[in-house]
């Protein structure tokens, strides 16, 4: 990876995750979440802006099954899929 | 001065006949100037030669050692003032929150998955590629499974080419550096959570680049070893 003798080209160093580790799902807790966001990449392209609806789902997910730190959603990037839904609930009422 | 030749032999001639003290340059240094008006002056100018050289002397040892403390000093001077471009600017976390996605570079970031020899899971990505921009968070997944009929416990590092693109590919969670346990015949998902930091648009360097290659190996991780894990000391 990281052997080869060039001297004078940088070489990447790796750095730790922000948030660390995510701990493994080892019951498959959220595989259903997994897979609705699997097929939704596959549906679109793998384009990753189309399904992030489904990814914070997932994230959601892990969050209330402890196998995340819980985090309000705005932090990990998705505050512009939360004020759509802030928005839904009014219209709905 | 030839050893050889005309001048030499009437040298030793005069050697013999006593008139010269020797011959050639050979000895002359040192020689105390047989004109007493001088000496005073000629000793004046030896001190000044000496002081000289020995101020020269430490000037050249000085810039060695100068040379051998700028590295840890520039070191400093950059964690001081933040422009050595390891130091993260400001907390990660307010940096996800006030990004804004670049729309108009996308970039296709593909994902490679390898093990060790020594280790028996078989790991690979569940897909093959992603497109992404940078300012907005990506979720992407892994999938690890333990064949044998035996616990494995893995650890596992990644890269990221190009290189330089690296220092942009911030992960926000993942899988990595974590000694993880796989039960026998167990098979988890193993997601990455990651953004590609808004600067990268920016980057004159990075003009060309729209491929992004993520790339991890799972090593076995033995019972009481410990390995150079980067920041989790």
């Amino acid at each position: 990876m990281s052997t080869a003798m060039n001297f004078s080209a940088k070489s990447f160093t790796p750095r730790p995750p922000d948030k660390g580790a995510f701990p493994l799902d080892h019951f498959g807790e959220c595989s259903a979440f997994k897979e609705q966001f699997m097929e939704c990449l596959r549906h679109s392209g793998y384009e990753s802006a189309a399904c992030r609806q489904r990814a914070m789902a997932y994230l959601e997910c892990r969050m209330d099954r402890q196998l995340m730190a819980n985090e309000p959603l705005e932090k990990l990037g998705f505050k512009d899929l939360i004020n759509e839904k802030s928005e839904e609930k009014p219209e709905k009422l | 001065m030839a050893l050889c030749g005309p001048g030499w032999a009437r040298c030793a001639r005069g050697l013999r006949l006593g008139a010269l003290p020797r011959c050639g340059l050979w000895g002359t240094r040192g020689v105390r100037s047989s004109n007493p008006f001088t000496r005073q002056q000629e000793e004046e100018w030896r001190r000044r030669n000496r002081s000289a050289v020995g101020y020269i002397a430490a000037a050249a040892v000085g810039m060695v050692g100068l040379s051998y403390a700028a590295v840890p000093l520039y070191r400093l001077y950059c964690q001081a003032t933040g422009l050595g471009g390891t130091t993260g600017e400001g907390s990660s976390t307010e940096r996800i929150e006030s990004m804004e996605p670049v729309r108009d570079r996308v970039i296709r970031v593909t994902f490679n998955a390898d093990v060790h020899s020594s280790i028996q899971w078989n790991f690979k990505p569940q897909q093959r590629e992603i497109y992404v921009v940078p300012g907005e968070t990506a979720l992407a997944f892994y999938k690890a499974k333990n064949p044998t009929d035996k616990p494995i416990i893995g650890i596992s590092t990644y890269n990221v080419i190009p290189f330089e693109a690296g220092q942009y590919f911030n992960k926000i969670q993942c899988f990595c550096f974590e000694e993880q346990r796989l039960n026998p015949q167990e098979e988890v998902d193993m997601p990455v959570f990651f953004y590609i930091d808004p600067d990268f648009a920016e980057d004159p360097k990075m003009a060309k680049v729209d491929l992004i290659t993520l790339s991890y190996t799972f090593f076995e991780a033995k019972e009481g070893q410990k390995l150079p894990l980067p920041g989790y000391q």
